[in-house]
């Protein structure tokens, strides 16, 4: 085998991500002269659409000529890598929406804001396209650093700047363990590509099996750091309910997706080639995460909180999917797409509703709603129905795409786990429901409206019917193009 | 495709209707032209074709709808319910009457799809959106406990449905079927290993045991219908909501042969203890509206003898009587609503020689509640016959036992009319009034119907009855020739159905 007589760097497969990084840098000098974060606002939304746009000249490109990779197999351009870009880009568009009058009314409203969340867009891309331990864990630094700072973004409040803290100290922790769990893997098999660890996996006479899994399970708890499965979940409600709520509305889509996109590509190429026992944490911790964020959004009487636990508990639905390997990957990201509708649209509805300092987000809050915003409660009715996994919404079929990639798997156990924690999801969930319709208003509403949440909030439940109701189209293009370059 | 317009219609209502908000005649208005359009429609759905498009690719879900014998004729009773239904609605809730429209036709629109479904997804789906609606009804215009019984009803429908959606999640999978669709189900999930059809249908039972309802699982139903609105129009819809028993017959036991001959039987046994327990606990009430759930739960167990005897005969009667109940026990659900209008409660004893004074009231009450109580000539009758009957033939003492629950409803039944109606009369009362009439008219007519030409309705059914008894009756028995499993249109159509199966 001859060496590549240069590095093939192909530009056009890190379009997407490059034009993000460029919007970033544009968007933060134009803050040294444009004082409004508005005008941000709307560069950074050009800039994600046209990255949308690459994206999607990528996935024509590629659906009819193979998927494409840069730098050897290190980056990857395939269906799952594109597939959640477009979702990493609904979201931060989103994201954007919804700051975009809440961060005025709240008195935070400085043009940095809004480059940073890009640059943690530009490093989620790049952790669903990574095809490489090391290309991952660029990404995952690229996407963490500007969120620790968007959680303290509240300065002053002390709540925030615990928040800001606390991810900080604790994502430094899970990266320092990523970067271990890569170390040991290197050691073992020789290689930080996944393609090649596969190769020296499955070779006869394999002689390190047992540093290859620890690895194997390093990178593991790290990623579950960013994605919050238990028992590495324990900072998500804190800093959730600390930050502002449109980074926390960023945070819980964006950078689930993108731990979550590591997570599959990972757990679809190298880890079945590890120990099983690996693949058995995976499931005990999966089962973990349904209980415990489901029985813990139950005793919550914060609407935040309750939504912060809630994404601890779709962690655990994502899990499910997660364990089945290659035949998890279109259920993985279809679940994704939804879940990102669904709860962009939740946190959207809690600003109208919470004071401009995040205060007042308890369920009191929500009584008589549906009397005085009736469209502003029939929306969060949608989105509560479908994170509880309601027919015909979204977040059923994402839920019976899960439940049945893991049944299929041989995790029958788990799929019933999940199953039962639904019903106690339910009870929360329709409790915020209960509150809208059945009680009569007890505070006086804080009385602020945003027409482009109101957009974002409109997009959100379109889609969250949409998705439901045609669950099909987004599946049928999710099994078009090339899978998982990275294991041939 | 009309089954598929029978769907839309009330559901494209269901949103005009919504946005009507708080004006009345609107309300009205469109809540009639869909109920009778509906109506109008349903009426050719018999023989009619069906709808398959594929749905959700990846996973074997069609959007299949296939109108069955069943599934019609129970479609058609309840569209005709739903007429006084809405009527009563748009007229008698105090503030947003178009809300309490919406969500009756969305109901209604739901149920359509639980009944026509042809594919065991949809059949799903369909069966949780009919649960929305329902919460909706209780929560947002319900009597004072409200809240706890959302609770209740939301822990047991819940619970009862994901246990279901576990099994169904799981057939496909486990049976190797090419889709959801019920033909390619059928194809191969009676193959399945023993053991594994018995926890698959007992997953389905669970889910379905609680909307049918049967004892212990009943204790929802009761409180539904006491706090909900008193004007009983929601009672209604509760009453239309017979997709716990439809759900057994249509798919848990002819998709799982093996699972319902081991577990049928403990589910027979709790079927006669639901009509007793339900008939017993009717006579002993003093609120009207609790007096009529625990007679409708009675009614329940009487279908649930009669679809667990696995006799044909007994199979048909059930799901006749679930239709006849619809209207019955709808009826009465209106008159209750009728009765607290003039005095504001649901207590018997505030009641008392209503007939003096409003004698149309008392004789159009009195015909309804016979009906419900299974006097011959009326929709109940055959029924419940039939479905005594027909497990007579296998478990004489069970039947036997499940038999005197009817002769705990005639007490209970006679008790209610002399309390209300008869007696002293405590202060004069208006008479029965031209909504009220209106209200009722459907619902005789459709009691007659059925209670005088049951043959043509049983004989739809039959069509799928036989998917079950069928084979239990060649596997014991040599199969019977084919033309005595069918039964011949005409008056002698009971005892065709009756002496057919074996």
């Amino acid at each position: 085998m001859s060496f590549p007589p240069a590095i093939d760097i192909h530009w056009a497969n890190f379009a997407p991500e490059l034009t993000l990084l460029i919007t970033a840098a544009i968007t933060t000098l134009f803050a040294l002269f444009q004082r409004d974060g508005r005008s941000s606002a709307w560069l950074a939304m050009v800039g994600a659409v046209v990255a949308g746009a690459f994206n999607a000249n990528l996935w024509v490109m590629h659906a009819t000529s193979g998927a494409g990779s840069s730098f050897g197999l290190r980056f990857l351009a395939d269906t799952p890598g594109l597939a959640l870009n477009f979702v990493i880009l609904l979201g931060t568009l989103l994201a954007v929406l919804v700051s975009y009058d809440y961060l005025k009314r709240s008195d935070l409203d400085q043009p940095e804001y809004y480059p940073l969340i890009l640059f943690s867009a530009t490093g989620a891309m790049i952790m669903a396209g990574a095809g490489d331990l090391i290309t991952l864990l660029l990404g995952l630094e690229i996407m963490s650093l500007p969120v620790y700072v968007l959680s303290a973004w509240r300065m002053g409040a002390r709540q925030s700047e615990e928040a800001g803290m606390k991810y900080f100290l604790l994502g430094a922790f899970g990266s320092a363990i990523l970067i271990y769990g890569a170390a040991l893997t290197y050691g073992a098999t020789g290689s930080f590509v996944y393609a090649d660890i596969v190769a020296a996996l499955s070779a006869t006479g394999f002689a390190a099996p047992l540093l290859a899994t620890l690895g194997g399970a390093l990178v593991l708890a790290g990623l579950g750091f960013k994605a919050a499965i238990a028992p590495f979940h324990q900072w998500a409600p804190d800093v959730y309910t600390g930050a502002p709520t449109s980074v926390t509305t960023f945070m819980s889509v964006v950078v689930k997706t993108a731990a979550f996109a590591a997570l599959i590509r990972i757990a679809a190429t190298i880890y079945p080639s590890m120990e099983p026992w690996l693949l058995t944490t995976l499931a005990v911790l999966v089962g973990l995460t349904l209980v415990i964020g489901n029985l813990a959004a139950l005793l919550q009487t914060g609407v935040k909180r309750m939504l912060a636990y809630s994404a601890v508990a779709h962690a655990g639905y994502l899990g499910l999917a997660v364990l089945a390997g290659p035949d998890g990957v279109r259920a993985v990201a279809w679940y994704l797409a939804a879940y990102t509708l669904m709860n962009v649209g939740a946190f959207a509805v809690l600003m109208q509703v919470s004071d401009a300092n995040d205060r007042g987000d308890d369920l009191e809050r929500f009584a008589g709603l549906g009397k005085r915003r009736p469209a502003l409660a029939f929306a969060m009715t949608l989105f509560m129905l479908s994170l509880g996994g309601i027919p015909p919404l979204a977040g059923f079929a994402g839920k019976i795409l899960v439940f049945q990639a893991a049944i299929s798997a041989g995790y029958v156990a788990l799929a019933v786990i999940g199953i039962l924690t639904s019903v106690v999801a339910l009870v929360y969930y329709f409790r915020v429901i209960t509150y809208m319709y059945f009680r009569e208003p007890e505070y006086e509403l804080a009385g602020f409206r945003s027409s482009a949440a109101a957009f974002a909030i409109g997009i959100a439940a379109v889609g969250t019917v949409l998705f439901g109701l045609f669950p099909g189209w987004w599946y049928g293009l999710l099994g078009t193009g090339q899978h998982l370059l990275a294991h041939m | 495709m009309i089954a598929l317009f029978v769907i839309l219609i009330p559901l494209a209502f269901a949103v005009v209707t919504g946005l009507t908000g708080t004006r009345r005649s609107l309300a009205v208005l469109f809540g009639l032209v869909s109920t009778l359009a509906t109506f109008a429609l349903a009426l050719f759905l018999p023989g009619s074709s069906g709808v398959s498009v594929p749905w959700i690719p990846g996973f074997g879900a069609t959007f299949t709808l296939q109108p069955g014998g069943a599934g019609v004729v129970l479609t058609l009773v309840a569209a005709l319910t739903m007429i006084p239904t809405v009527l009563v609605a748009a007229r008698r809730v105090e503030r947003a009457p178009g809300v309490f429209v919406a969500l009756l036709l969305v109901m209604q629109a739901g149920l359509a799809g639980v009944f026509l479904a042809g594919d065991l997804i949809l059949f799903y789906v369909a069966w949780e959106v009919t649960l929305i609606p329902s919460l909706l009804l209780l929560g947002m215009f319900g009597r004072d406990k409200r809240r706890a019984a959302v609770l209740k009803y939301l822990v047991y429908a819940i619970g009862g449905s994901f246990l279901m959606l576990i099994s169904i999640l799981a057939i496909k999978p486990l049976s190797g079927a090419a889709s959801y669709r019920f033909a390619d189900l059928m194809a191969a999930t009676p193959h399945l290993a023993g053991a594994t059809q018995v926890w698959l249908f007992v997953g389905l039972a669970i889910g379905m045991a609680v909307k049918l309802p049967m004892w212990p699982l009943h204790s929802w139903l009761i409180d539904f219908n006491e706090q909900n609105h008193p004007s009983g129009a929601a009672d209604v819809a509760g009453t239309l909501y017979k997709v716990g028993a439809f759900g057994f017959f249509a798919w848990a036991m002819p998709l799982l042969p093996i699972g319902v001959e081991r577990v049928g039987p403990v589910l027979l046994a709790l079927a006669v203890v639901t009509a007793l327990y339900g008939a017993l606990a009717a006579t002993a009430q003093t609120d009207i509206k609790r007096l009529l759930a625990y007679a409708s739960l009675s009614h329940m167990g009487i279908v649930g003898v009669g679809i667990f005897g696995l006799h044909l005969a007994g199979l048909n009667g059930a799901i006749f009587l679930l239709a006849a109940q619809m209207l019955s026990t709808g009826g009465l659900f209106l008159i209750s609503g009728m009765l607290y209008e003039r005095r504001h409660s649901f207590d018997l004893d505030k009641f008392g020689g209503l007939a003096k004074s409003a004698p149309a009231l008392s004789a159009l009450s009195l015909f309804v509640l016979f009906t419900a109580i299974g006097v011959p000539g009326l929709a109940n009758f055959p029924g419940e016959f039939l479905s005594l009957l027909g497990t007579y033939q296998q478990h004489p003492w069970l039947a036997a036992l499940a038999t005197l629950s009817v002769i705990a409803a005639g007490v209970y039944g006679v008790n209610f009319f002399q309390r209300l109606y008869q007696g002293e009369e405590r202060e004069p009362t208006r008479e029965i009034g031209a909504l009220e009439t209106f209200a009722l008219i459907p619902l005789i007519a459709g009691i007659l119907w059925l209670g005088l030409s049951p043959a043509p309705q049983l004989q739809r059914i039959q069509e799928q009855s036989k998917l079950i008894a069928a084979p239990t009756a060649t596997a014991e028995a040599p199969a019977p020739p084919p033309a005595a499993l069918a039964v011949q249109a005409g008056p002698g159509a009971l005892a065709d159905a009756l002496g057919g199966s074996r």
